[in-house]
């Protein structure tokens, strides 16, 4: 599909997803059924009832609907109405994750994700709630020969009720795995490994999976009701070379990244090439809140050979 | 060609009494199938109701009419719905005990 000229991509774009045509490939992320029963294996982090992502019209009571940016449709990720308190392990159901699952057909210089999102809570009850959705944030799975790696940047809104909006980048604590885990032996992670859920986390926001951003504070346009929603702009771009983080924009303020690196762990078998971008949402509290995704081109250059 | 999707609104999950699944958004869709798994049962007379209900909003919800028999065993299950608008979900309960289901969604349009 073309890409709008709202987008900035790099030279090749690997996919540019509009979800007026569809859900594009963007699924719901899913452990792995692979024991007695399609059960998947025990963790401290329920990772089985995620909330599906849907096709939305943006729709509201007394609004009516939204539509998207030149549409109709946007990929709405909604979690289920139930949280735990932001330092436990995240409840079943907290959060929705969506994913696309690519592969890398050329040896990557750099790569970026850019989409344009809009976020609220349901309204199921009165009021201004902004401060009931904790976070939500876009990045990449990746691995090549070397390296597994979690690149990503959230937006921590809120805390236990109380508003953070700012910005943090993926990269693990000096924590070993088990405290990654929450303090449990033999999960099925390494340090590193789905900062999203793993890391603990601490009540004025810092987390284990996570780093502030250098001046990261932003207010973005909520607007003024949970019933309005305005159409945000994020990129993140990585380069591969230097493996670190570049930069990410979000509406019109860029934040720089040089010098900040993910977290590397030894390559996991059968994943070579990996490549997933990501995008997720957490809840704050007991309420179902919505990240809407209008479009998402994810876009790299080539490593240029050798002369 | 017509879209297609599946979505798990359920998953292995644990019910006892009244409940309701995740709301799910279908506006483009024309027609629907939910299918309903009772993976496991408290007790072997543990019975399980369900019905399929519409929203305007996602929030304020309706019966559709269109409902499952009483299901008194494991196993799998649908119903078929047209007409629907922007959103679908089921409501139930289970009576003599919980029971742990399953629930998809089947969307074309």
């Amino acid at each position: 599909m073309p890409v709008s000229s709202r987008f900035r991509p790099l030279d090749h774009v690997l996919t540019s997803d509009d979800f007026d045509r569809g859900m594009c490939g963007w699924t719901d992320l899913t452990p792995n059924f692979t024991l007695p029963g399609f059960n998947a294996r025990q963790s401290i982090v329920d990772k089985t009832q995620w909330g599906p992502p849907m096709l939305s019209s943006a729709t509201f009571s007394y609004v009516g609907t939204h539509g998207s940016m030149e549409g109709t449709y946007s990929l709405k990720l909604a979690t289920r109405p139930v949280a735990s308190v932001y330092e436990a392990p995240p409840a079943p159901g907290c959060m929705s994750i969506a994913l696309k699952r690519l592969s890398q057909h050329f040896p990557l210089k750099e790569l970026q994700l850019e989409c344009w999102y809009a976020y609220t809570p349901e309204q199921d009850r009165t009021g201004l709630n902004e401060k009931d959705i904790r976070s939500f944030g876009f990045g990449f799975d990746l691995q090549d020969a070397r390296s597994r790696a979690f690149w990503g940047v959230r937006y921590l809104n809120s805390v236990n009720g109380a508003m953070q909006q700012r910005w943090q980048y993926m990269k693990a604590a000096g924590v070993s795995d088990a405290e990654w885990a929450y303090g449990t032996e033999g999960d099925w992670c390494k340090k590193g490994v789905d900062p999203q859920w793993y890391g603990r986390r601490y009540p004025d926001g810092r987390a284990d999976g996570f780093h502030d951003v250098p001046c990261g504070a932003q207010q973005l346009c909520y607007n003024e009701s949970d019933d309005k929603i305005n159409w945000l702009y994020f990129r993140l771009l990585l380069d591969f070379e230097k493996q670190e983080y570049v930069e990410f924009q979000s509406g019109a303020r860029t934040f720089d990244l040089r010098g900040c690196s993910p977290t590397f762990v030894d390559p996991y078998a059968r994943i070579e090439g990996l490549l997933n971008p990501l995008i997720w949402i957490e809840t704050d509290t007991d309420r179902r809140v919505f990240l809407f995704v209008d479009s998402v081109v994810v876009s790299a250059t080539a490593v240029q050979p050798s002369a | 060609m017509k879209q297609f999707h599946t979505a798990v609104l359920e998953r292995r999950k644990a019910f006892e009494g009244a409940f309701a699944v995740q709301p799910y958004e279908t506006p483009w869709a024309d027609e629907a199938l939910f299918f309903l798994r009772i993976e496991s049962r408290d007790q072997p007379r543990t019975a399980i109701r369900a019905r399929v209900q519409v929203s305007v909003d996602g929030v304020r919800w309706i019966d559709e009419g269109t409902a499952f028999p009483v299901l008194e065993g494991d196993g799998d299950h649908f119903v078929r719905v047209r007409h629907f608008g922007g959103w679908l979900r089921l409501a139930g309960e289970t009576e003599g005990g919980g029971a742990v289901l399953t629930v998809h969604l089947v969307l074309k349009g």
